[in-house]
């Protein structure tokens, strides 16, 4: 009875959110659960949950899964992206089921903020837990990275029948494996070895050995203390992985191809693959999806359509087209994610414009000293392309900063919070078929979103 | 040409929140001035030269790095670290560099750490992190220069400073030291300790200008001792901008 009532109440609350155009996710689960505190439990016991927790790449692995799922016809639920809190998750089966709770899918995709997971997973029971990586991401509102990944540990360890997808090359995540029980699918990339320089401060998240402080040395690596790590101090290092990218081919704007290994027992066990996401991250997410679709059953050939014909999710990227320029809209987040983006700048070669929009509200992280951890000097080798940056948000002017210590000529940095400026200027500033980057940190990319839905009637474009 | 050595200790490992944003901010108002700079990465194992260096920062990290670098500070480097803040060298220690350069810290379940002793301050650690944004009258004498620094500070410890040892400034809003005494960072010789993280001396170039001068001054007596200006005006923005949103806040919520 009180379980009916909660999802009547709840599925209400749903229908009038959108109704009244505020689109909440977290006030109908948070109702539901005080109703009925048992819901989520309830709820989720009747599906396959696949469960996605990790710093970067979360929803995009998410996404991919999803379409793999749907090229097998196998129905399922998704909670929304920044959804991925417990009232969030709840909100997302809630809505899925009918009011008795039934459900027309069978599984559910899940992805959870790392900081909740340890509440969540037991609740979720799920097949398989993905986990993307572990980096340095809103320090102020998680506490310590090691924090973080001990609560992930610990959620698991509450889950011991699922199986486990982990980033072989992430020392963080590759230490979770060894110490818990489950099955365990690593995924990690074999055939690349990054031309920028390893001793990148920045990039040292995790430089020293979980088990005994030594300094890891690497092998090869691609970005972030991601590599094949090894330990000189107690041998730690980096696990097998069963699902690899073994080759790298072509890394650009559209797309990467690859050369990809989903099981090392095949016998012809080269694929050539194209990924339709541009940056080596998104190879990981691929990998990540891949493996966690090798856990489920799925046959290789439908995770391979998959992957090439996946379609940009919720402001990882996305692009719009303006009087013959291009707006594409990154979201940056965190300094290895912003790092990542420069990385892809660098395959632009035509003239453009960026735009930053740095915000510093509670889901953004209220600590902006991340900017000075991102190798924002990268900048000053775009310079015959970059004909103007402009910074905007509410900490515009820290970023103004930022870039001028970087070296970047004062003269080419505007602060501008007007996004509606910066688009007419950049028409008249960029030639047909260049582009204007705008890259947003989350609430801001909200902002910007609505702010192009209404004045340039880009409303279609958002599904 | 006047140069400046400075010594960026366990760079690699005590490199959180943007830490190295204040190493960028000496070297480019340095260079800007025609001030050479070389920059001395010492980590652990690494040799530390007291008498080598006229500027010496050292950041924040989490307790897991802490930990890396507590036996170099303490048993190797400490004795030679110690020399150098009493030979007046200009040290700016943040956070977890802060809290080492004291005589100990002590956990919320009561283990005790010992430390550098360099300075008469210690820390207790407590659950609840002391985070958010903070703006800091500096105790200093600035000559007519803005005093007020914008930070953000992020951190389970609560230092108390001796009697001899003077605080950097006062919380104008924020939690500083202590959340309790209204105080922030500390103040013994030419050593400047801070709970502002982070991009510190970007945003405060006054500061930054304070410090530079003050190495200085040291090296060189009179002669190189004042900089000349130069134009501050984005970082004059981000500085006024964040410290009159905070402050407006303030006089909101008193009313
Ligand atoms: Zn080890």
């Amino acid at each position: 009875m009180l379980f009916t009532l909660a999802m009547i109440a709840a599925k209400f609350l749903i229908w009038f959110l959108r109704f009244t155009g505020s689109g909440g996710t977290t006030l109908p689960g948070r109702l539901a659960a005080k109703i009925y505190p048992g819901i989520l439990l309830r709820l989720s016991g009747k599906l396959n949950v696949i469960l996605i927790t990790g710093t970067n790449g979360k929803t995009t692995t998410g996404r991919i899964i999803s379409r793999i799922l749907e090229i097998n016809d196998i129905p399922h639920l998704q909670n929304r992206s920044g959804a991925n809190l417990k009232s969030g998750i709840t909100t997302a089966f809630i809505e899925a089921a009918s009011i008795r709770g039934n459900f027309s899918c069978i599984m559910a995709v899940i992805e959870s903020d790392e900081a909740a997971f340890k509440t969540v997973a037991p609740l979720l029971s799920p097949k398989v837990i993905v986990v993307t990586n572990f980096f340095r991401d809103q320090l102020d509102r998680y506490g310590e990275l090691l924090t973080t990944v001990q609560n992930v540990k610990t959620g698991i360890s509450q889950c011991p029948n699922a199986v486990l997808v982990l980033n072989a090359d992430d020392s963080l995540s590759s230490y979770i494996g060894r110490e818990v029980p489950n099955k365990v699918i690593y995924y990690g990339i074999d055939g690349y070895n990054s031309s920028r320089s390893s001793a990148d401060i920045a990039g040292a998240d995790a430089s020293n050995c979980i088990y005994c402080t030594e300094k890891y040395q690497y092998s090869a690596r691609t970005y972030g203390h991601l590599g094949h790590f090894f330990c000189p101090g107690c041998g730690f290092k980096r696990p097998e992985a069963s699902v690899a990218c073994i080759g790298v081919n072509r890394l650009s704007l559209s797309g990467s191809d690859v050369a990809l290994r989903f099981d090392e027992y095949e016998v012809n066990n080269s694929h050539s693959v194209q990924i339709n996401l541009p940056g080596l991250y998104n190879v990981y997410n691929a990998l990540a999806a891949s493996a966690c679709a090798k856990a489920l059953g799925v046959p290789t050939g439908t995770i391979i359509d998959a992957l090439g014909t996946f379609e940009c999710g919720f402001g990882r990227m996305e692009i719009i087209e303006h009087e013959g320029r291009h707006i594409r809209l990154i979201l940056i987040k965190n300094p290895t994610g912003f790092n990542q983006v420069i990385d892809y700048l660098f395959s632009e070669k035509k003239k453009m414009v960026i735009a930053f929009f740095i915000n510093d509200n509670d889901a953004d992280g209220t600590d902006i000293s991340w900017l000075w951890d991102v190798d924002i000097e990268l900048f000053r080798d775009l310079r015959n392309l970059v004909v103007r940056f402009y910074c905007g948000g509410i900490r515009a002017e820290d970023m103004a900063v930022r870039l001028k210590y970087a070296g970047i000529d004062p003269g080419l940095i505007f602060i501008e919070k007007n996004m509606k400026t910066i688009i007419e200027d950049s028409i008249r500033l960029l030639s047909e078929d260049e582009t204007l980057f705008v890259l947003p940190t989350y609430t801001a990319m909200l902002e910007v979103r609505k702010l192009l839905g209404t004045e340039f009637n880009l409303k279609e474009f958002w599904k | 040409m006047p140069t400046l050595e400075i010594c960026h200790l366990y760079p690699d490992i005590l490199n959180l929140y943007g830490d190295r944003g204040n190493i960028i901010s000496l070297k480019m108002r340095s260079l800007w001035r025609g001030i050479d700079v070389n920059i001395h990465n010492v980590s652990p194992g690494d040799a530390f030269y007291p008498e080598l260096y006229d500027i010496v920062f050292m950041g924040g990290g989490q307790d897991y790095e802490q930990q890396i670098i507590h036996e170099d500070i303490v048993k190797v480097k400490g004795e030679a670290i110690k020399e150098a803040i009493e030979n007046n060298t200009v040290f700016l220690c943040i956070c977890g560099g802060f809290q080492v350069l004291g005589k100990y810290y002590k956990s919320s379940d009561g283990k005790e750490t010992e430390f550098l002793g360099a300075i008469d301050l210690w820390t207790i650690g407590e659950k609840k992190r002391l985070a958010g944004n903070i703006v800091v009258e500096l105790n200093l004498e600035m000559h007519g220069k803005d005093t007020r620094v914008a930070g953000f500070e992020n951190h389970a410890g609560r230092t108390y400073l001796g009697k001899d040892v003077k605080p950097l400034g006062k919380v104008l809003t924020g939690y500083g030291n202590n959340g309790i005494d209204g105080f922030e960072g500390a103040v013994y010789k030419n050593t400047y300790c801070t709970y502002l993280h982070g991009s510190l001396l970007p945003k405060n170039p006054d500061f930054a200008d304070y410090l530079l001068e003050a190495a200085l001054k040291k090296k060189y007596g009179g002669e190189f001792s004042k900089l000349f200006e130069i134009d501050d005006t984005l970082e004059k923005l981000a500085h006024d901008t964040v410290i009159n949103r905070l402050l407006k806040g303030l006089k909101h919520k008193n009313k």
